[in-house]
């Protein structure tokens, strides 16, 4: 038996010596847990990181999802089919018109009206999606930009995001949680200067864009912390399901407006840019340059916007003008079996789906012939996106988490719904 | 309904007949209309109704017959052999609507303030089989809004859709004809006879039929939307005939009361007075357990009761008597009567109840307790009478009393009383224990109609204050008097009155039953 005096004696606080250090070039530590999050500012949405360090490496992750759950899928059950846009607009809230668009079209297709939906109206749908597209990509990579110290890059995305959302407040009245779009349409016209007001607006904020892409795209420091982090490759992309402009940066060449078109996508001239490497740095490329083809269609769809409705004329799905639900008893009945009784749609399932600020965007609808659904599951895409980050984070630095969390863009209302 | 039944594989005296393109078989006798509902095909109508005559005034229910010339009401005409019908060709549906036109051509626009709306047949037909904008912009011929035809109706003429539904309850239901309509063409109304009034018995079923907010109930009337109401079956309290009925309650509160279908009872239609049965729930309630006048918690209160009623029948098991009501459930009588037999050892078990009232050979019987038949067959032949009761009260006789129905006789000469009771009633000030009791539409349990059947109670609403049902408070006192008895629910007990009375052993529980919202209840309209 050792004197235990003999033992204290030998033990070594750290490495007194360096001939003493393993041949790793690591300073060897002890593994030790760290929670980042779920109220952490880098967590954008509200999730939890359990991670493993050892030093500033990170060893192991588990990521926990859940902190923003609503009920979203059982409210929905208890809401007429028209009730659910609100709770749509908050799934992904920073491209609320691509959630309701979603929504409605799963909703057409079963109460087989898709086709039957004014022209006008659906170039309105592709208006107002591919705005929010921008929104979402402006406030993702604004996010992202700030948390890596640049700050100036922050102000001239949110700055180009407020005259995008200025707008769309003047279309639907409310700067976030729009509840725009209706089934059978949109709720009402554009306003009067919209078109002119876009044009002007787009030219601005093409030029934050390319400010933005000066100021970053050959930042030596930005390309030091984007460049070869977060690997994911085109096979991982594929196995894991990642979709939208994380799984295009694998070189995944899937969009959903090109490969399965809806509304009227197939009618304008865009591409759909792709990554090479999968890492952090093409999902930054990527997502900028979307931005720049949304414009394309954006500018593409004003050109071509027709006139007439905007909302199907339909007395048991949209609800008839007020002067008629006010002075006939014919319309006043509608709109009282619309609102109290809900649209009737009939029984069946359908799995919609589109392409959502990241990634495919599902709605896969049960409705058992009453005016409410009897099951409305989403897909949300950044779910699917989000559970590679357990894979991708060990090995990196603690400090490139908040980068390439960022680069995933998980939204907290979509993913937890 | 009887339209859902399958129709049966070779039965008797059939025709075979098309409709639809679909070959069919059905009895003879049997209506166009009625044909369709049994084999799931849809027909809308306005004035025929299953258990009414059908005069064919509305036109909603017109289908092609081929060689036919004109399009046929389906309610009037009888199947036959060979016969060809179209229900859902462009003609019929045109027509139906071109009818439902001129229905609505006249009508007010008042679905926001019609009691009728939510569960309006006219909504309903109009969004199911029209839904198309209104064609005319021309002003509507007014009538009177606010006719007050009778003791519980207001009438108004404007929304009257002209389906004689009303007028046919009266004269077919309660043989009486009270109303008549009046003028012709888009003046045409509803209006009394002559001399006469909407008052008679069943005058509310003319609100239950009428398929717009023509006719009111007084009473329900601006209290409630109607698709805000939960139905939930049950049996009407009011007498001995035990009429299936439905219970409309919103956040605890009962609104009204509706006929549900039974053949073998009540048929469609339940009385005037019936309807009013839901008032007692929502009166006067006592609300929590008393000792002495003071409200105390139910432990106190079952350890005094058990305290008192085991001096009572220490002293003098002859003088204590137990007074059961009539108008109790099934589980209810059994649990006190095994309470007095077993617990209290006494055989002292009065019967009371509601005094005999007016009958006809319709629905209503004299007897107005809906359990006469099932105390009678629990309590057995020793089981003594009001009578009884008031005479051992005033001759001092009883001296002991567990009370759980209606005072009868004297209480101020009693050394003890208990007394379980829904109301603040008289016996409520002389007990000196009062336990609140749950009334029937709280609670799960049976009644036994006057037919011997066995009809279920579904609890409507949470029991009010503290109380709670009468079983439940037989089986504490028994625990409280040392019995161990193991009753969790009334089902149990329900199982054990099946197995001890004989002529009930082949009554059956039934399923649960939740409470339906209308609004989702696909308009019943």
């Amino acid at each position: 038996m050792d004197d235990p005096s003999q033992t204290a004696r030998r033990v070594v606080i750290g490495f007194g010596d360096a001939a003493n250090l393993p041949e790793d070039d690591d300073l060897p530590t002890e593994s030790m847990p760290l929670n980042m999050g779920p109220s952490h500012p880098a967590m954008h949405g509200t999730v939890r990181m359990v991670l493993e360090v050892e030093g500033e490496k990170i060893r192991s992750a588990d990521v926990q999802v859940g902190y923003l759950h609503r009920c979203f899928e059982k409210e929905a059950e208890n809401a007429t089919w028209t009730q659910i846009f609100p709770y749509t607009d908050r799934l992904n809230y920073v491209s609320p018109m691509l959630n309701n668009v979603g929504y409605a079209l799963a909703v057409e297709k079963l109460l087989d009206i898709d086709k039957k939906i004014p022209e006008r109206a659906q170039f309105i749908r592709v208006i107002v999606g591919e705005i929010s597209r921008i929104t979402d990509h402006l406030t993702c990579l604004a996010a992202s930009a700030m948390e890596l110290a640049a700050f100036t890059v922050f102000f001239y995305l949110m700055k180009a995001r407020e005259w995008l959302w200025e707008l769309l407040e003047e279309l639907s009245g409310a700067r976030l949680t729009h509840s725009y779009v209706r089934i059978g349409g949109v709720v009402a016209d554009l306003t009067d200067d919209f078109c002119p007001k876009l044009r002007d607006i787009l030219r601005r904020c093409r030029a934050s864009i390319d400010d933005v892409n000066k100021m970053l795209t050959s930042n030596r420091i930005f390309r030091d912390r984007m460049d070869g982090i977060g690997i994911i490759t085109r096979d991982d992309a594929l196995a894991w399901g990642l979709t939208g402009p994380v799984g295009r940066s694998t070189g995944l060449d899937y969009d959903v407006r090109k490969d399965h078109p809806y509304l009227v996508y197939d009618r304008f001239d865009f591409d759909v840019p792709v990554g090479s490497k999968g890492d952090n740095f093409d999902r930054y490329a990527v997502r900028l340059e979307e931005m720049r083809q949304s414009m394309r269609i954006l500018e593409q769809a004003i050109d071509l916007l027709p006139a007439g409705p905007v909302l199907i004329d339909d007395a048991r799905v949209a609800l008839p003008p007020k002067r008629e639900v006010y002075n006939t008893i014919e319309s006043m009945i509608a709109h009282f079996k619309l609102i109290m009784d809900g649209i009737v749609v009939p029984p069946g399932e359908i799995y919609s789906f589109t392409e959502g600020g990241n990634g495919e965007l599902g709605f896969y609808i049960v409705s058992n012939g009453t005016g409410q659904p009897w099951k409305c599951r989403v897909r949300p895409p950044c779910f699917a996106n989000l559970a590679v980050l357990n894979k991708l984070l060990p090995g990196l630095f603690i400090a490139d988490l908040v980068p390439t969390f960022g680069m995933i863009n998980m939204i907290g209302g979509e993913c937890d719904r | 309904m009887a339209g859902d039944m399958p129709v049966p594989a070779g039965a008797r005296a059939n025709v075979k007949m098309v409709i639809d393109g679909q070959a069919y078989e059905f009895p003879a006798g049997l209506t166009i209309l009625e044909a369709c509902q049994r084999v799931g095909i849809k027909v809308p109508f306005f004035c025929w109704h299953p258990g009414l005559s059908a005069p064919a005034v509305c036109r909603q229910c017109l289908v092609e017959i081929k060689g036919f010339p004109k399009p046929i009401p389906s309610c009037y005409t009888a199947v036959a052999d060979k016969m060809e019908v179209i229900t859902n060709s462009e003609r019929v549906l045109d027509v139906r609507r071109q009818m439902l036109e001129f229905t609505l051509l006249n009508h007010p626009i008042d679905c926001p303030i019609c009691d009728k709306a939510g569960e309006c047949m006219l909504q309903k037909h109009y969004f199911d089989w029209d839904a198309r904008a209104a064609r005319n912009d021309g002003s509507k011929v007014g009538k009177a809004k606010v006719v007050d035809v009778g003791r519980h109706i207001v009438l108004d003429q404007e929304r009257c859709i002209l389906c004689t539904r009303c007028i046919r309850v009266c004269n077919e239901v309660a043989r009486q004809q009270d109303l008549v309509m009046a003028f012709r063409g888009d003046r045409q109304l509803l209006t009394t006879a002559p001399g006469r009034r909407l008052d008679n018995p069943y005058s509310l079923n003319t609100v239950d039929v009428c398929p717009v907010g023509a006719l009111t109930a007084k009473d329900f009337r601006f209290s409630m939307r109607a698709w805000e109401l939960w139905a939930t079956p049950s049996v009407c309290p009011g007498c001995a005939t035990g009429c299936n009925i439905e219970i409309q309650a919103a956040r605890n509160v009962v609104r009204r009361l509706i006929p549900r279908l039974n053949p073998a009872v009540n048929k469609y239609w339940m009385c005037d007075d019936g309807r009013r049965t839901y008032k007692p729930l929502h009166e006067n309630r006592l609300a929590a357990p008393m000792i002495a006048g003071a409200a105390t918690s139910w432990g106190a209160a079952l350890t005094e009761a058990a305290r008192l009623l085991d001096q009572a029948r220490d002293k003098s098991p002859a003088t204590l008597g137990v007074v059961l009501s009539a108008q109790m459930t099934n589980e209810d009588l059994f649990a006190f009567s095994r309470l007095a037999t077993e617990c209290l050892r006494t055989d002292r078990v009065y019967l009371v109840g509601a005094p005999d009232g007016w009958c006809d050979d319709i629905l209503v019987s004299a007897d107005k307790n809906p359990n006469t038949t099932g105390a009678k067959l629990i309590g057995g032949p020793t089981l003594r009478t009001a009578a009884d009761l008031k005479r051992d009260l005033e001759g001092g006789v009883v001296t002991a009393l567990l009370l759980v129905g209606e005072a009868v006789g004297p209480l101020d000469s009693l050394q003890t009383l208990v007394a379980v009771t829904a109301h603040q009633d008289p016996p409520v000030a002389a007990a000196q224990v009062a336990l609140p009791l749950a009334m029937w539409a709280e609670v799960d349990g049976s009644f036994t109609n006057r037919q011997g059947k066995v009809q279920r109670l579904y609890a409507a609403l949470a029991p009010a204050g503290q109380s709670r049902p009468g079983w439940e408070t037989a089986v504490r006192l028994a625990r409280a008097l040392g019995a161990a008895w193991t009753y969790g629910e009334a089902k149990q007990v329900f199982g054990e009155v099946c197995a001890k009375v004989t002529l009930m052993s082949r009554a059956d529980w039934g399923k649960p039953e939740m409470p339906v919202q209308l609004r989702f209840a696909n308009s019943r309209g």
